[in-house]
This record gives C-alpha cells, sequence and structure tokens, in this order.
C-alpha cells in the first residue's frame, strides 16, 4: 500500500481517561477510508489530533512521509491535509464566493504587495481560484447561492459548502468528520456521487462517520475503534463478518450481518 | 529606615480590611462570570448606590448602624434584580461584547444621573460608632473599619454555606462548570442568573454601604475600585471565587504596604503591573478556572 | 460583506467636505469639522480592531492619550516638528501595540478586553504621575501651530486642511486595508478563528498587524488632535473619548466601513447639539449605548443589512417553489 496518511501509538488522555490507548494505522492513496467506532472510541480526538487541534501525549503522524506529528493546524493544513468539523464550520456572513476564496488563500501565490498593486501574478491567482470554485460549486449542485450568505444555507448545504472549501487547494487528503451526520437522506446520496466522483479524480478521503450504510457504499478500507484502541481492519465486507467488530459496534450475530449485506446488494 | 512593628501591625490590619473589601467586590464579579459568562461594567455603580444608600438611611435610622445597613443591602438588591430583568435577561451566554457595551451604557447613566440628582461633592457620613475604635498602642482602628471587615467576613461565610449546602448554590455551581449538561438536569439559567446577579449585588451593597463611613462618598467611587476588581478577578482566574478572595486579600496587603512606605502613585499601578504580570506567565490566572470551585 | 462602495460618491464628499473653511468663517463650526474628521479616523482604526477583527479594545484610548503626548513631547521638550511627532506617536504606539498584543491576544476574548481597559488606565495614570516627562495634571500648554516649508499654519481654518489631508490618508489606507484579502481574513477570524485555522491561515499575526496598525492610525489622530486643543493634559485620556469613538462604531455599525464613516461625520455634531449639561449628555450617551445594543445591535449599517439579506433570502426561498 502507497500510504499517504500513517499514524502510530497515538496516545491521549484527559481527566483520566484514555480517549487513545495506542492508535496505529494508515490511509493509502487514492483510497476512500473509512473510521467507524461508537460513542467514546476515540474517532473525534484522533481526527483532532491528527489535524492539529489537540495535542498527542505520544505518537507519530506522517502525510506523504513528512513528520506532522505536533504541528500547530495551520501547518498541517499548508502541508496539505483539510478537514471538516462535526458541527459544521462555513463563514455564515460571507457569501459562498468568498468562502471558497478564503479556503484558497494560503495555497496561492500571491502576497498582499501582490494585491496592492495588482500585479498579473495577483489577477491570475485570482482567476485561477475562482475558476476551481465554479467548477467545485457546480459539483455540488448551489450555484445559485453564489453570492448568496452562506447563513441562509440548510445544514446539509453548510456541509457540503465546508466539503467544497475543504478541496479548494486540491489537498493531499480531506479528513470528513461526520460529512452526513444531520443531513436528511436524499442529500446524503447526493454527497456520496460527490465523493465518489472526486475521488476517481484521484483525491484521498478519511471518512470519520456513525452511519454505517453510508461507510459501506463508500469505503474501500474500514477501520474500527473502540474505546481508544484499533479493534479492526479492513474492507467493508470484513468488518461486516468481524465477530469483534459485530459484538462491540454494530450489536449484530454474523446472521443478521448478512441477511443486511444482501439487503443492501 | 527602622521598621516600627506597630507601624507594621497597622498597616498589616489595614490591608486586609482593604482586602475583604477588595474581595466582596471581585467575588460578586466572579459569581456573575461564572454563571452568565459576562464581565458586569456597572459593578462598581452598584457599590456607589449602596454607599449612597447608606448614606441617606442613616440619618433616617437616627445613626443606627445596623438597620442602615441592611436598609442599603436591600435596596441594592433590588437595583441588581431590576438591572438583571431589564437589561441582562435576554443576553446569551456567547454575546460577550454585547453584555459589557450594556452595562457600561448602565455605568455611565447611573454615574452621571447620581452626579446630575446629587452632584459630585463629596459626602461625609456618620454613624451611631463616630469615630470611637478600638486602640492598640499608639493606634486607633474605628469600629466602622472592624464591624465592616467582620461584616464581609460574615458574608463570605454565609457565601461558602450557600454555594455548598443549598441547592441554589449548587445549582449556580453546575451553571458554572457545565452549561449544557445543568441544562438537561433541569436546572434553569434564568433563574440561577438572576438569582447570581442579585446575591452579588447584595456583596457590592454591603461593600458600599460599609465604606461609606470610612471613605467620602462621590459618584465616581465604585469606578476607582472596579478596575482594581477586574484586575483582580483576572490574576485570581476568572469564575474562581477563592482565587478572588485570595488576590484580593494580597492585593490589600500589598497596596497597604506600599502605601506606608512609597508614594501613592505606586500604590495605583501596583494590581495592574501585577495582573500584566500573571497574564504573561499564567494566562489563565494564578488559580485554574474550576468553573467556580468554593473550597 | 459587501462594502457599499461609491468611489465617485466619496470622492465628491472628500472634496465638499476640504471646502469648508471656505464657506464659513466661524471657528466654532470649523472646529466641530476637526472633531468631525479626527474622532471619524479613531473610530475607524476601532472599527478594524473590534468590527473586523472581533477584538473589544480599550486599548484605544490609551493610544490616542499616548500619540497625544508623544507629538506634544516631541515639538515642545524634544525639539522636533509635529510632523515627525506624528510619526513618532504612530511608531510608538505600533511597537506598544505588538508588545502588550502579544501575550494578550494568546489569552482568551475576557482577558483581552480587561487588559486593554487596564492598559488605558494605566497610561491615565502615568499621564498624572510621571510628572518629569509628562509636566502632571498641568499639562503641557501653548502647543506652537505646526509649520511646513516655512508657512505656519496658525488659523483653525488652515489646521482644518491638516486634519483633513490627515484623515483622507488613513481612512484611504483603512479603506485600502478592509477591502483587501486581510481585511476579508479578519473578517473570517471573528467569525470562525477554527476554521481559519483548519484552511492553512495562522490567525495571531493578523491580530496583531490589526492592533498595531489601529494603535498607530489612533496614535497618530490623537497627535493632530491634541495641537488641535493647543493643550495636552490627563484630560485628554478621559474616558468620554473612549466613549465617543465607541458610539460611532456602534450605532454605524461594527465591521461596516462606511457605515462607521457616515456615522462619525454626524454624530461629531451631537455633542454640540447637547450642549445643555455634561451630565444629560452623559446620561444621554449611556441610553444610546443600552437601546442600541437591544434594537440595532448591528447598528445601522447592520440593520440595512439584514433587510437586503431578507430579501435575498425570499428570492431564493420563493423561487424554489
Amino acid at each position: 500500500m502507497n500510504a499517504l496518511l500513517e499514524v502510530s501509538g497515538l496516545r491521549k488522555s484527559y481527566a483520566g481517561v484514555h480517549a487513545l490507548d495506542g492508535v496505529s494505522f494508515a490511509v493509502a492513496a487514492g483510497s476512500i477510508t473509512g473510521l467507524i467506532g461508537p460513542n467514546g472510541s476515540g474517532k473525534s480526538t484522533a481526527i483532532d489530533c491528527i489535524s492539529g487541534f489537540q495535542k498527542l501525549d505520544a505518537g507519530k503522524v506522517a502525510l506523504a512521509g513528512h513528520d506532522i506529528t505536533g504541528r500547530p493546524a495551520h501547518h498541517i493544513a499548508r502541508a496539505g491535509l483539510m478537514r471538516t468539523f462535526q458541527t459544521v464550520r462555513v463563514y455564515e456572513r460571507l457569501s459562498l464566493r468568498d468562502n471558497l476564496a478564503i479556503a484558497n488563500q494560503q495555497f496561492d501565490a500571491a502576497t498582499w504587495v501582490d494585491e496592492f498593486f495588482r500585479t498579473r501574478r495577483y489577477r491570475a491567482a485570482v482567476e485561477t481560484s475562482e475558476g476551481r470554485a465554479r467548477e467545485l460549486v457546480e459539483l455540488i449542485g448551489l450555484q445559485r447561492y453564489w453570492e448568496a450568505e452562506t447563513g441562509i444555507l440548510s445544514y446539509g448545504q453548510k456541509k457540503l459548502v465546508a466539503l467544497a472549501a475543504a478541496l479548494m487547494p486540491s489537498p493531499k487528503i480531506v479528513v470528513l468528520d461526520e460529512p452526513v451526520a444531520g443531513v436528511n437522506p436524499s442529500r446524503i446520496r447526493e454527497i456520496e456521487t460527490a465523493l465518489c466522483e472526486l475521488n476517481r479524480a484521484g483525491e484521498t478521503f478519511l471518512i470519520v462517520e456513525h452511519n454505517v450504510e453510508f461507510i459501506t457504499n463508500l469505503c474501500h478500507q474500514v477501520i474500527v475503534l473502540d474505546q481508544g484502541r484499533k479493534l479492526a481492519e479492513g474492507t467493508s465486507a470484513e468488518i461486516h463478518t468481524d465477530p469483534r467488530v459485530l459484538e462491540a459496534y454494530l450489536g449484530m450475530t454474523p446472521e443478521m450481518a448478512e441477511a443486511e449485506m444482501r439487503g443492501a446488494a | 529606615m527602622t521598621i516600627d512593628a506597630v507601624y507594621l501591625v497597622q498597616l498589616t490590619l489595614n490591608g486586609i480590611a482593604l482586602g475583604l473589601l477588595y474581595a466582596l467586590i471581585a467575588v460578586g464579579l466572579s459569581l456573575i462570570f461564572g454563571v452568565m459568562e459576562i464581565i458586569n461594567f456597572a459593578h462598581g455603580e452598584l457599590l456607589m448606590l449602596g454607599a449612597f444608600a447608606m448614606a441617606f438611611a442613616l440619618p433616617v435610622t437616627g445613626l443606627l448602624y445596623w438597620p442602615a445597613l441592611a436598609a442599603a443591602i436591600i435596596a441594592v438588591m433590588l437595583v441588581g434584580l431590576a438591572m438583571y430583568e431589564v437589561l441582562l435577561a435576554k443576553l446569551r451566554p456567547d454575546e460577550f461584547e454585547r453584555s459589557i457595551l450594556i452595562t457600561l451604557g448602565l455605568s455611565i447613566i447611573l454615574i452621571h444621573l447620581m452626579q446630575y440628582l446629587f452632584t459630585a461633592t463629596p459626602r461625609l457620613v456618620d454613624t451611631q460608632y463616630g469615630f470611637d475604635g478600638v486602640d492598640i498602642g499608639s493606634i486607633r482602628i474605628t469600629w466602622t473599619r472592624v464591624i465592616g471587615a467582620g461584616a464581609a467576613l460574615l458574608a463570605f461565610a454565609g457565601l461558602y454555606l450557600v454555594l455548598r449546602r443549598t441547592q441554589f448554590g449548587r445549582a449556580m455551581r453546575a451553571i458554572a462548570q457545565n452549561r449544557e449538561a445543568a441544562l438537561m438536569v433541569g436546572i434553569r439559567p434564568r433563574v440561577v442568573a438572576r438569582n447570581a446577579v442579585v446575591l452579588a449585588a447584595g456583596l457590592c451593597g454591603l461593600a458600599g454601604a460599609a465604606i461609606a463611613p470610612i471613605q467620602l462618598v462621590t459618584p465616581y467611587m465604585g469606578q476607582f475600585l472596579i478596575f482594581k476588581a477586574f484586575a483582580l478577578v483576572i490574576i485570581g482566574g476568572l469564575g474562581n471565587i477563592p482565587g478572588a478572595i485570595v488576590a484580593a486579600i494580597g492585593l490589600g496587603l500589598v497596596e497597604s504596604w506600599i502605601g506606608g512606605f512609597f508614594e501613592i502613585a505606586w500604590q495605583e499601578a501596583a494590581v495592574f503591573v501585577i495582573m500584566i504580570a500573571v497574564l504573561f506567565v499564567r494566562p489563565d490566572g494564578l488559580f485554574k478556572r474550576g468553573g467556580m470551585r468554593v473550597g | 460583506m459587501k462594502l457599499v462602495a461609491a468611489p465617485l460618491a466619496s470622492i465628491i464628499a472628500a472634496l465638499l467636505l476640504a471646502a469648508l473653511p471656505l464657506l464659513t468663517t466661524s471657528n466654532y463650526i470649523i472646529g466641530i469639522g476637526i472633531s468631525a474628521l479626527i474622532f471619524t479616523v479613531a473610530a475607524a482604526a476601532l472599527n478594524l480592531i473590534y468590527g473586523f477583527t472581533g477584538l473589544l479594545s480599550f486599548a484605544q484610548l490609551g493610544f490616542w492619550g499616548i500619540g497625544g503626548y508623544t507629538t506634544a513631547l516631541t515639538v515642545v521638550t524634544f525639539g522636533g516638528n509635529f510632523w515627525w511627532g506624528l510619526v513618532w506617536a504612530a511608531l510608538i504606539n505600533a511597537a506598544i501595540a505588538l508588545v502588550v498584543g502579544y501575550p494578550t491576544l494568546r489569552t482568551n476574548r475576557h482577558a483581552f478586553v480587561i487588559v486593554t481597559l487596564t492598559f488605558a488606565l494605566l497610561a491615565t495614570l502615568i499621564a498624572r504621575d510621571w510628572v518629569e516627562l509628562t509636566r502632571g495634571p498641568l499639562g503641557i500648554p501653548n502647543l506652537p501651530p505646526p509649520q511646513a516649508f516655512g508657512h505656519r499654519f496658525a488659523t483653525t481654518g488652515q489646521f482644518y486642511w491638516i486634519a483633513w489631508a490627515f484623515s483622507v490618508a488613513m481612512l484611504g489606507l483603512l479603506y485600502a486595508l478592509c477591502s483587501s484579502r486581510i481585511g476579508r481574513t479578519l473578517i473570517a477570524i471573528k467569525q470562525n478563528e477554527p476554521l481559519v485555522r483548519a484552511q492553512g491561515i495562522a490567525p495571531m499575526p493578523y491580530k496583531l498587524a490589526a492592533f498595531a496598525i489601529s494603535a498607530a492610525i489612533t496614535g497618530a489622530a490623537g497627535g493632530v488632535y491634541c495641537f488641535h486643543l493647543g493643550i495636552i493634559d490627563p484630560l485628554f485620556l478621559d474616558f468620554y473619548y473612549m466613549q465617543t469613538f465607541l458610539i460611532i462604531v456602534i450605532i454605524g455599525g461594527a465591521g461596516s466601513f462606511w457605515g462607521v464613516i457616515v456615522s462619525g461625520i454626524a454624530l461629531s455634531a451631537l455633542p454640540e447639539v447637547l450642549r445643555f449639561s455634561a451630565d444629560l449628555r452623559m446620561i444621554i450617551y449611556g441610553l444610546i449605548l443600552v437601546v442600541a445594543m437591544f434594537v440595532m445591535p448591528s447598528g445601522v449599517a447592520g440593520w440595512l443589512r439584514e433587510k437586503k439579506l431578507a430579501e435575498m433570502r425570499d428570492q431564493l426561498r420563493g423561487a424554489l417553489r
């Protein structure tokens, strides 16, 4: 496997609780990898630690071979790891266009000097950025809201905006924190399709989710966490039949899981 | 410079009395912050109103200290209640700047209203105790100071009991620690917040009423004290009541000692310099914010 | 956030304002004009740190006072000229802002407000008590009129043009800043700082820059104003000025560039209208603050924006059906 993101030995505790107790896994380049687990298993903590929003007690995180352990969040983003948040974050009082422009700001070559003198470099950067933004907006189907304040959008639409923003700088990997939590079912299909398309175009995803069907449909590889440790790892089919996972998480017996899989196929 | 032991004792006692006064103000601020996450810029004016109430009540009670004190405290608690219901009730916890500006506006209104109605002429307040006091060696400590300090101590003891032993107190601590969890358990934030404001107002009223016989009463008196109270709350850690008390008494002692040996100017600057130093070293204050720890 | 920019209209307005001394000979009115211009600049600087970046800074009062004293002392004590005095006012305040800002901006919002308030207070204390430098409560009277190329700007009317040129320059600078990517980033930081970090942008340099720039501009404004008054003393640091800047920003709309400018020009006439009693005037200020917080927390500009937004929302939702 060509591992794009590799984490090893992640440890994090607070108030005596081991949120992460020696977690190691790898995300293959070009894959859609799922990270699932019951509440309290450490998924969100893992994401926060990997993306620099919380400090690890121990462990290493490497992105494309470079060590990014313990770096501040903005460094990690610049290194090529973009993430979204469980409770959706967008700039509510800015337009969709501005939201996407800011997401790309750090990644183009123009400086404030360029902007002040409106140099060719600045104008080229703005054009490229805007072009990419329009592409992404079309992908998520929100063209009519281009100039509108994102605050007026629905929760599910905002999640799409957050996704588009994370994709603006064409990062090496996009980490999605519960991208479909609180989103209505019709919209979930849209998001699935968008993610598939993006992945076919070469983007790597690590998705944290509770929605098992969503993960099953999308992910090549699934990692299961439980109580701060890695419980299992494999394809969706393998996870569905792994007795440890079934017991801890899915709460099913192998027969029930088989029926479920047949139903979904 | 030979240090006179008696002088030092006087400075120390003075410092403790001053510190208790600061503590009354700072604790009220901390209380309100812990429950509502807002900083009450009108807090000093509550103290000022307490002092004025005392100044007006004393002649009515024939210079009897205790009834006037009680009347003053109740008056300020009523003002606190009105302040909460009219201005603060609708504030959400994340509207920090808005709360500052509202209470700032109130502070401006109160100061200038009092000045307009009663002029800025400082008032001397007399009580039944006059200037009698207890003599230690060659120094005299007036009864008004002793009683003031004593009342403050009683108030803190009472506050401790309330926060530890009563349902209302527990509710306040719950909200300060984890607002969402408290809501889920059925604690009504509006009621708790209102009670916290009224309680804090009472502490301020007590402080103001206790100072009235000791200092001159002017509309601006709250302003001088409130900035120090802000600094104390930061030093002690926002929402940390014991922290505020410790910081307050510490400051009272420091100021008293400095004032006794150096110029007054440095006395004033002391607290701010300490605050900035503390923030450099420990951004959360000297004592950790434990969601209103009580002991 | 759309800045309602009408470049032509603003140029015309600026030229009209420049003409004031030609339209009247009343020093009183011209004096109001100078106040209007300078207070608007200070309010616009407050808007940068509070309206755009979301940090309520009471330190502006301290910068205003330090700027005034720096300019005055440069001329009176150190034998420099007015223009260099302004430069020093800007530089020294920017440096102070960086030193004070660095530890303070790392703490939370609550501490920031209190520390900036404390800073302003300390500045007042120093102005009053460091008598060797500031001459204490007596202040520094008889500040000489500024000179340039041998010409003395001795009359109020002539000083007005200095104030006008200064204001146009500062407001132009602020406009360039606020409508640039940097301004947009500040707005983003105010709205959602974690998201900004997740997008690869470090918030601290931006906050520090905004704080330092607003400090420099406010300091220079203080320098200009004290020469208009002709005297500087500790009263220059009276909280009244902070309240004025704050009210201008709030009524105009925190975060709205043009709203604050219009509000600044309009409200500067207010103290004159409310001349009857100092106390009543302050009570009205206080009432304005409180009422504005309830009725129009985002100021006039914010209120207008809400209306436009509601329209847009209806349009988009309506078109779906």
